[in-house]
């Protein structure tokens, strides 16, 4: 397997969960409706916790501990794509982000789980359930919301619309695309794209929301190389302001 | 543009709050209240559902959501979850002092079998109610001579509750999944905070300097 | 987490008198054989609005509680401690949640409290309202501040109304978490380097005059509050609290290296009682009154929540739901 290959294919991984993390605890103590802020604080802490995992394997396969890979790398070091970084907005906006990045997370581990790098295979069964809850939630409110008021529908598809290019950002193919697949490590973006639109659609097929026309959007390419919107590097900062103040302390 | 609020909170700030908000708000025309669903959970295979308390959700679906992570968030102690919207639970008066109330129950089953209802006793006052079984009867009334008639009890029953089985949204075994967590999960307990290592050896070291 | 040093209102004594004697027997009754009071259960109206009033504090105090700690959330330094802070911040909200669900079984309902949170018609935990500068803040409060509240909680968890007793043990069962977690960071911060030291011990000075502000003013014993205590709605006295804290806690900060900023702070041999400074219970009133450093932001957060969540709550409201008090 090519080592270089699999270091991509996890870092995109991590990196994705763990800004998405930190972006959704933004909502913890705030949110909409005092159960929901519960239950918006578990996902958070279960796309950190996640990363953390996903960070450990790097750990193994030669990579910096996870605290020194997550907290002290700058932005152009970042694997994530940009829809993951994007501020969160209102209610609107974080829940269509979401719906569309935790649809494509699921079937990512739904197809990682059969991977040959049993590293990987493994931590993906592990963590079905929790993405497993993430979908069902995500899926129900958008399905509420997305055919309640006028309102809500309108704000529901203008953020839809507004994150739809940043959504199909998530699938930008790894310079590794043939290796992964060849060797069994992963399907692909191009098959995960394709079964994630198929999701997509069944969900808002339900709502009186209008799925934008994806083939004539550009997909916000570049965060997996490391080119990223203004607002990754101020996260940033803000994630490792205190342990940046003595990185060798123990905190 | 009015000024927005300073914040030692960069999450604060984000949200942009207009000054306006810092003075108190006139009251709310109409309580956007939503209705109120009891929550129940299985800990292990074996044991009965118990009573955890209420949440607030607009529909069954989403008070399950809610219900979920809010009395299940750390999922070693939950095998299995359910809700019942509260007017659908028809419930006893209270007795106490080791009176039953079952013993306030007269009339005998009907016969009747058509609906079937669940069934939940508090046995001590300050405790949860838990789920003893399932009875087929015509109404709640009927459900409970029912109840009376299936679950004898030594203990004194001091609280029923009824409600109808249709009433129940109850987790799919096929979900079962959603509450397993990974070992690392265990930052959410007590047990995973150990440091008197840390405090002996920074005594040791300032008795020696 | 919860504040203490509840100020229990006064009322008249008339209002005793007008209940039926047989019933109010009855209940006396109850209480005195060790069984909870149920919410269908028949209790005298001081006792209802008492335990409203207190509750609702309660929950208020762990709503506004997660807003000092939650400032550390997106800062937290490394995976564990991140995690753990979303956690706690977490389970302070959910204890917000239980706390209100307890007091609406006693005929008020969630909406209409957190009305009066937002309209400055209710109070919450005075210890809220001052602001968490540094990391060591977090870590003061998630240790220290939880310690104050966990004394009281236990305390409460005795008493007779069983929804609040029920949702006080969950709380405690949660707050063992909280309290490992506070004293880990501490330990870390007191034991580590000498940046660590110098940011904890700032944090210490800091919280030390509104951590004893926490338990309140000396209660003025009063027919009233016998009363109370003989119904176990007030379970321990405000000064009992905090003596247990500090009996419990000041050897722990000392053994730490840490100093407290009371040089009259010790504890009585003979009389097994600690001795401290007079706190400045001037400032306590000025701050409970709205004139705090953090009250004005506390509340203008809550009522953006409030806000910028109404078009959620517009669009999932059925127009025929209706509202029923919760069962227990």
């Amino acid at each position: 397997m090519n080592t270089e290959a699999l270091k991509e294919l996890l870092y995109k991984i991590a990196d994705d969960q763990l800004i998405l993390g930190h972006r959704n605890s933004e909502w913890t103590g705030f949110g909409p409706l005092l159960e929901e802020d519960i239950a918006f604080s578990s996902m958070a802490q279960d796309k950190v916790g996640q990363s953390w995992q996903f960070y450990k394997i790097l750990n193994e396969l030669g990579e910096s501990d996870p605290d020194t890979v997550a907290f002290m790398r700058n932005a152009d070091q970042f694997h994530n794509c940009q829809f993951v970084e994007l501020p969160n907005g209102e209610y609107d906006f974080s829940l269509i982000r979401h719906f569309l990045f935790d649809t494509a997370e699921l079937i990512r581990f739904t197809m990682l789980a059969d991977s040959t790098y049993e590293p990987i295979s493994q931590l993906a069964k592990k963590i079905r359930g929790e993405v497993k809850y993430h979908t069902m939630h995500a899926n129900i409110w958008i399905k509420q919301l997305g055919s309640a008021t006028p309102e809500s529908i309108q704000r529901l598809q203008d953020s839809l619309n507004q994150a739809m290019p940043y959504a199909l950002g998530i699938f930008e193919p790894s310079p590794f695309e043939d290796d992964l697949i060849s060797s069994g490590t992963f399907v692909g973006e191009k098959a995960l794209e394709s079964e994630w639109k198929k999701q997509i659609k069944e969900i808002i097929d339900q709502t009186e929301l209008d799925l934008p026309d994806m083939d004539s959007l550009t997909p916000a390419f570049g965060g997996r190389s490391g080119n990223h919107t203004e607002h990754l590097q101020p996260l940033l900062d803000e994630m490792s302001e205190v342990f940046r103040v003595d990185p060798t302390a123990d905190w | 543009m009015s000024m927005t609020l300073k914040s030692l909170d960069p999450r604060v700030d984000r949200l942009g709050i207009p000054e306006e908000w810092a003075s108190p708000m006139a009251p709310k025309e109409s309580l956007d209240q939503f209705e109120t669903y009891e929550a129940f959970v299985q800990m292990k295979e074996n044991k009965p559902f118990e009573h955890v308390g209420p949440v607030h959700a607009p529909n069954e679906e989403m008070a399950f959501l809610f219900a979920k992570e809010q009395y299940s968030r750390r999922g070693m102690f939950c095998h299995a979850l359910c809700v019942i919207k509260t007017e659908n639970i028809q419930t006893t008066g209270f007795t106490d002092n080791n009176i039953s109330i079952y013993d306030s129950i007269e009339s005998m089953p009907s016969g009747d079998e058509s609906e079937s209802f669940e069934v939940f006793h508090l046995l001590k006052r300050g405790k949860q109610h838990k789920y003893v079984g399932n009875v087929n009867a015509k109404d709640f009334e009927d459900a409970l001579a029912v109840a009376k008639q299936n679950y004898p009890s030594e203990k004194p029953v001091f609280n029923v509750w009824v409600a109808r089985s249709e009433h129940i949204l109850t987790s799919d075994d096929e979900d079962r999944d959603i509450w397993e967590t990974l070992k690392e999960k265990q930052y959410r307990e007590a047990i995973d905070y150990r440091a008197q290592d840390k405090i002996k050896a920074f005594k040791e070291r300032t008795s020696e300097a | 987490m919860y504040g203490g040093g509840n100020v229990f209102e006064a009322m008249k004594a008339t209002a005793l008198a007008e209940e039926d004697p047989q019933k109010l027997a009855e209940f006396e009754a109850r209480i005195d054989r060790g069984e909870k009071i149920e919410p269908k259960d028949w209790m005298p109206q001081l006792y209802r609005k008492q335990l409203i009033r207190m509750i609702e504090q309660h929950a208020h105090s762990e709503i506004i509680g997660a807003l000092p700690e939650g400032t550390w959330i997106t800062r937290a330094p490394g995976f564990k401690r991140k995690l753990a802070l979303m956690a706690k911040v977490q389970d302070e909200v959910g204890h917000a949640q239980l706390l209100y669900s307890a007091a609406e079984t006693l005929g008020k309902s969630r909406e209409q409290m957190i009305d009066d949170l937002i309209t400055g018609k209710s109070k919450y935990s005075n210890i809220f309202n001052y602001p968490a500068f540094t990391w060591a803040d977090s870590c003061f409060i998630s240790w220290l501040v939880d310690a104050g509240a966990i004394v009281n909680q236990v305390a409460n968890s005795k008493g007779s109304y069983g929804p609040y007793c029920r949702a006080l043990e969950r709380i405690c069962a949660e707050e063992s978490f909280h309290l490992k977690y506070g004293h880990h960071c501490v330990i870390h911060l007191a034991t580590g380097t000498k940046k660590q030291r110098e940011m904890m011990q700032a944090a210490v000075n800091r919280w030390w005059a509104p951590m004893m502000h926490f338990f309140g003013p000396s209660d003025k014993i009063s027919v009233h509050s016998e009363i109370l205590m003989r119904w176990k709605v007030k379970m321990a006295s405000n000064d009992e609290c905090r003596q247990q804290f500090l009996d419990m806690y000041v050897p722990k900060i000392w053994e730490l290296g840490l100093t407290v900023p009371d040089e009259n702070l010790k504890k009585n041999q003979e009389t097994g009682q600690w001795e401290f400074t007079e706190p400045d219970w001037e400032e306590f009133k000025r701050v409970i009154n709205g004139d705090g450093p953090c009250n004005k932001e506390r509340l203008a957060v809550r009522r953006t929540a409030e806000e910028r969540g109404r078009w959620v709550r517009e669009a999932l409201l059925a127009p025929k739901a209706k509202y029923v008090t919760p069962l227990a």
